[in-house]
């Protein structure tokens, strides 16, 4: 029994309207009024247009991902010889601290934020997010708390206390450097982000859908980074209290992790895991999300059971909250919930099979077409295959308490995060890099991308099962020459094929940045839907103008833009789908009934100068408080001329709605 | 992972980097569709030696098993599809949008695997978790990088042991006996791993976690701490011993047996005087007197952070030192202790580390610069957050006369 879906019958289109009018605010005088800028680099400072921000995000996260993979990059080279001297023990801590810190914090996370500001409300047939002074104020938060923490490396030292900082190791007294503090701060940083974020997405889904929008018509991936943004808002403030608890034990002499006044460490592994269990989640979702876009565009069907990959993703959602202790089975909890913890991290592993089965699926039955996007999409599919079952054998609580802090978890989260979220990112980089530039990344530079970031991946991660399972703990600066074994295939040689195919992934990325470059320098215009796309996106120009679209779509159907272009014509040999329309065609019909009235948000200069503020607060916290107080100063001031700005720049032809509860409103005050 | 014990390189266990990288270089390919192993690799999980890590690999292997099919099967079905579904020209297909009973079954199907598997896993976890068994308790604590033992007076196994017992980086055990360890840590956080015996148990500072161990032949089993605990977290190692009940009757009398003290005039007299005036400020010899009658006490407190150092009344009857990562055994000995049959084993190691054993190369560089061996947090210009404590052993700058006569006097300290 199939179910096929329709699309419901056109209404009649309103008739055609004036031209459309863009925002193009001319003049503001004093510090009070709004920037009018919309070129130039004062139009990327002071911007607030969510795709802009979106570009900026991406940007700023490829930066982290170099810094990260160059750090991944040095760890390896350390590993590759018994009892190895290219790095100290201190600067490996610091290493591989940062390394999945900056991965984690400054790359997956905000490259995912990259491609949710830029798209979703494009999938949703919106103008921009629900506040997008927000929006912007997001983004600095994260450039800023990002360079802050790096900044650590130049003063004294990164923080060396492993990325899920256990405490009482992340104490003054056991890591003396400013390290850790410049680690709490910058993550309390690019936290506000992170939350400020969610919220703003959460509203703009529920209340900026066009018309007709069902939230069960919305794209997958669209749905995803809803699940996400539920994850974050209720997983950020846990780690913002934990890392406030830390912060007044570091530099005020709270006691919250000191044994001898009575506190019990594993308060903070609790506190970090029910944040660090669902982050997972937030990493992982919106590749999810990604390759749900993906694969029903190149093998030209509708996503295999799309109400159950939805339910899928918010059931992990759900349950993503009950299996934090399954990264403490080692830590003696005791046997009652290490059996519960157990149980429940099996019972996730339902709904994630349910999205793999999904998406095969998908593929079974279409006519496939393997662009570089669809080759990371599958890839997706089966890296994170590998690393889910080696997920299960971590769930069986008694083989975990083996394989825990070995490579065999390393291995583990890897396939998971780089084969499952990393490709899924890649995916969506070759997938909408036409929508965003205009212009299509070159595929034969990006098959060479694809195969060897998979051949890589395989390479690096792969030979860390064994290394695990033989017995090499992870972060360890060296590995002894009398624990390797005998034999051909001993630990040395797999360290070494290790090593080998991180420098083959390294090779896959340095493809990928010249293909940014090429692509941006060479490449010729793309056509408007180069991949015969399916979603609301594709439904306007490329790049996209200012206001998204020229007329609001009204929405009938999952897949809305692929049912405006197909329809299904009857022949002798039963129903055919047949092409009716063009992208080119459907793009000149909106474009003759743009809507009469486009308000945008105008830019703001606050956003940034707010931003600003915090580094300086925590510069404060570490060096000195009255550096904080001027911090403070300037965060007062720019709330003040938040507050205090028009809510739009002179000269804009902003009209008030009439009943105040429209989605323009919305924007107005964002 | 088996070990087949006819495999051994010929070509020696010390191979140049360069040979290595390109044999790397050659066997990409073929080693990952063999996915071979190590043999004879010390850690490795899937070569358990007692009854509580023998129970984890009955539980841990078939769920290997059905994940790497369940893997493959998936992996074989996305290729297929791959090349079956490919564009050929065909048709778009039909917008389908799923089918709920395949969907339904195939939301089952991994259910009832995982139902299947959680059964034994939830009974695994409370039988890995008796207490009521035991017939030895040990108590172990972690510190900065070291693991340290205590043996409690009272029955363990069907040994006597009269008089308490401090040790330092080996755990040794009666072999088939019920051993309970008792962990806890002196500062931060360490994970005890022995895993030919039994999985890991975090040492927790100001929380008691047991681990049971049972051995069921005697042998020297490795392992290290697994929780990252800062600078030297990749130097705290620790090994178990497993002795026959009578070889570890004899270990015991051994650790407590009278202090001998070195003959007058001796090279190792001169170093009974280094060592108190030096080393006993942190570290116990039992029974060492002073001049003038007065036992010796350490008082590490002072000195460093986690309070205590390794006690070295019989530092060679152990086979390493400083957090057991650097051999008093020669590679030649050490090799040939390590793969002794069960049935020598004990009495090989019961011998301790004879002159001829001894590795004074490593003993020797350890005394002229600890901190250059094994990275501590011993900078005297560095300490304002401990208070002016050491976490680890500092440089003592102690002369090459001093160093002459430190390791003749450690060498009886058998």
């Amino acid at each position: 029994m199939a179910i096929i879906e329709r699309p419901a019958a056109v209404p009649a289109t309103v008739d055609a309207v004036a031209a459309p009018e863009v925002v193009t605010p001319t003049q503001a005088l004093g510090a009070f009024r709004r920037p009018v800028s919309s070129t130039g680099w004062k139009s990327w400072l002071f911007t607030v247009d969510h795709k802009k921000l979106g570009i900026m995000y991406g940007a700023v996260s490829l930066f982290f991902f170099l810094v990260g993979g160059i750090e991944a990059l040095l760890i390896r080279l350390q590993l590759a010889a018994p009892d190895n001297t290219v790095l100290s023990a201190d600067q490996y801590n610091q290493m591989f601290t940062m390394h999945a810190t900056t991965m984690v914090f400054l790359f997956v996370m905000p490259m995912a934020a990259a491609f949710a500001n830029y798209f979703l409300p494009l999938q949703i047939g919106a103008r921009d997010v629900a506040f997008p002074r927000i929006n912007a104020l997001g983004f600095w938060l994260f450039l800023f708390g990002g360079l802050f923490l790096n900044s650590s490396w130049l003063l004294g030292g990164a923080a060396d206390g492993g990325w899920f900082m256990y405490s009482p190791n992340s104490s003054a007294l056991f890591s003396p450097s400013h390290g850790i503090d410049f680690w709490v701060l910058g993550l309390q940083i690019t936290g506000i982000a992170s939350l400020i974020g969610a919220l703003n997405l959460i509203v703009t889904v529920l209340n900026m859908r066009a018309p007709g929008m069902k939230l069960m018509q919305m794209p997958v991936f669209t749905w995803m980074v809803l699940v996400v943004q539920f994850l974050l808002l209720f997983a950020m403030p846990v780690i913002t209290v934990a890392l406030f608890l830390l912060s007044f034990q570091r530099n005020f002499g709270a006691t919250f992790f000191d044994v001898n006044q009575g506190a019990d460490p594993l308060l903070w592994q609790h506190l970090f895991w029910i944040f660090g269990h669902p982050e997972v989640y937030i990493i992982i979702l919106p590749s999810f999300g990604i390759i749900s876009e993906v694969l029903p565009t190149f093998a030209r069907k509708p996503l295999f059971g799309y109400k159950f990959v939805v339910f899928s993703g918010a059931a992990i959602g759900f349950v993503g909250w009950g299996v934090w202790a399954h990264h403490m089975f080692a830590s003696g909890l005791g046997p009652v919930s290490v059996a519960v913890f157990s149980v429940a991290t099996m019972l996730i592993a339902i709904p994630t099979g349910v999205k793999i089965v999904n998406w095969t699926l998908t593929l079974w039955g279409g006519k496939l077409w393997f662009t570089t996007a669809m080759l990371f999409a599958i890839g997706v599919i089966v890296l994170f295959t590998i690393g889910g079952v080696s997920g299960v054998t971590h769930a069986v609580a008694p083989s975990d308490t083996q394989q825990t802090d070995t490579y065999h978890i390393v291995a583990h989260f890897h396939y998971v995060i780089v084969g499952g979220a990393v490709m899924g990112l890649f995916a969506g980089f070759y997938f909408w890099w036409p929508k965003m530039f205009g212009k299509m990344l070159n595929e034969r530079l990006g098959k060479w991308n694809f195969w060897l970031m998979f051949f890589g991946v395989n390479l690096t991660f792969g030979p860390m099962h064994i290394l695990g399972l033989q017995g090499q703990p992870r972060r360890m600066v060296v590995w002894p020459e009398k624990l390797t074994g005998d034999g051909f295939f001993d630990m040395h040689f797999w360290n070494q094929i290790a090593s080998v195919g991180s420098f083959v992934i390294g090779l896959g990325v340095l493809i990928f940045v010249i293909n940014i470059f090429w692509t941006w320098k060479k490449a010729p215009i793309a056509p408007l839907d180069p991949w015969d796309a399916r979603t609301l996106e594709w439904i306007t120009a490329s790049p996209p103008k200012e206001h998204n679209f020229d007329r609001i779509p009204t929405v009938h159907a999952l897949d809305e833009f692929f049912h405006r272009k197909y329809e299904e014509v009857d022949t002798a040999d039963g129903p055919r789908l047949v092409k009716v329309k063009s992208a080119e065609e459907i793009l000149a019909e909106e474009e003759s009934h743009a809507d009469a009235h486009i308000h945008l948000p105008s830019p703001s200069y606050w956003p940034i100068v707010l931003a600003a503020a915090l580094p300086i607060i925590a510069y404060g916290v570490i060096y000195n408080l009255m550096l904080s107080v001027v911090g403070t100063a300037v965060l007062l001031l720019a709330v003040f001329g938040w507050c205090l700005e028009p809510s739009v720049a002179d000269d804009s032809d902003y009209d008030p709605p009439a009943g105040g509860d429209s989605t323009k409103e919305l924007a107005t005050l964002g | 992972m088996d070990r087949s014990k006819e495999t051994v390189s010929t070509l020696g266990r010390m191979p140049s980097t360069r040979r290595h990288w390109s044999r790397a270089a050659l066997f990409t390919g073929v080693g990952l569709l063999l996915a071979g192993c190590a043999n004879n690799a010390p850690q490795d999980i899937f070569e358990p030696k007692g009854e509580n890590a023998k129970k984890i690999d009955t539980l841990q292997r078939p769920v290997f098993y059905i994940a790497g099919i369940v893997a493959l099967i998936v992996i074989g079905i996305v290729g297929y599809a791959m090349w079956k579904f490919r564009d050929r020209g065909q048709d778009i297909p039909e917008q389908s949008h799923g089918n709920p009973k395949l969907e339904i079954a195939l939301t089952i199907l991994p259910a009832i695997i995982l139902a299947a598997i959680s059964v034994p896993t939830v009974i695994s976890v409370f039988e890995l978790d008796k207490k009521t068994d035991t017939e030895c308790i040990i108590n172990v604590t972690g510190q900065q990088w070291w693991w340290e033992y205590d043996y409690a007076t009272g029955q363990c196994g069907d040994v006597k042991i009269d008089k308490p017992i401090v040790t330092a980086g080996e755990l040794v055990i009666p072999e088939k006996t019920n051993v309970l360890l008792r962990i806890t840590s002196r500062d931060v956080i360490h994970s005890y791993w022995i895993p030919a015996l039994n999985g890991k148990r975090d040492a927790v500072p100001g929380r008691l976690h047991t681990l049971r161990m049972q051995a069921d032949q005697p042998g020297i089993y490795t392992g290290q701490c697994t929780e990252f605990c800062g600078l030297s977290h990749a130097r705290m190692r620790q090994a178990a011993v497993a002795l026959t009940t009578s070889d570890f009757q004899q270990w015991v009398d051994n650790q407590l047996k009278e202090y001998v003290a070195p003959e007058a005039g001796s090279l190792a007299a001169e170093g009974e005087a280094v060592f108190t005036a030096n080393c006993s400020k942190c570290h116990q010899v039992n029974d060492l007197k002073n001049a003038d009658g007065s036992p010796v006490l350490s008082d590490p407190d002072l000195y460093v952070v986690s309070g205590v150092a390794p006690n070295l009344s019989h530092l060679m009857n152990r086979t390493a030192f400083a957090g057991w990562t650097f051999d008093l055994l020669t590679e030649e000995c050490r090799t040939a202790l390590w793969t002794a049959k069960p049935a020598d084993f004990g009495a090989m190691y019961l011998k301790g580390v004879t002159p001829e054993c001894f590795n004074e190369v490593a003993l020797r560089d350890w005394l002229r610069n600890p901190p250059a061996m094994k990275p501590m947090f011993v900078d005297p210009n560095n300490l304002s957050s401990t208070g002016g404590k050491y976490r680890g052993m500092p440089n003592l700058n102690l002369k090459p006369d001093q160093i002459d006569q430190l390791i003749a006097y450690l060498l009886g300290r058998n």
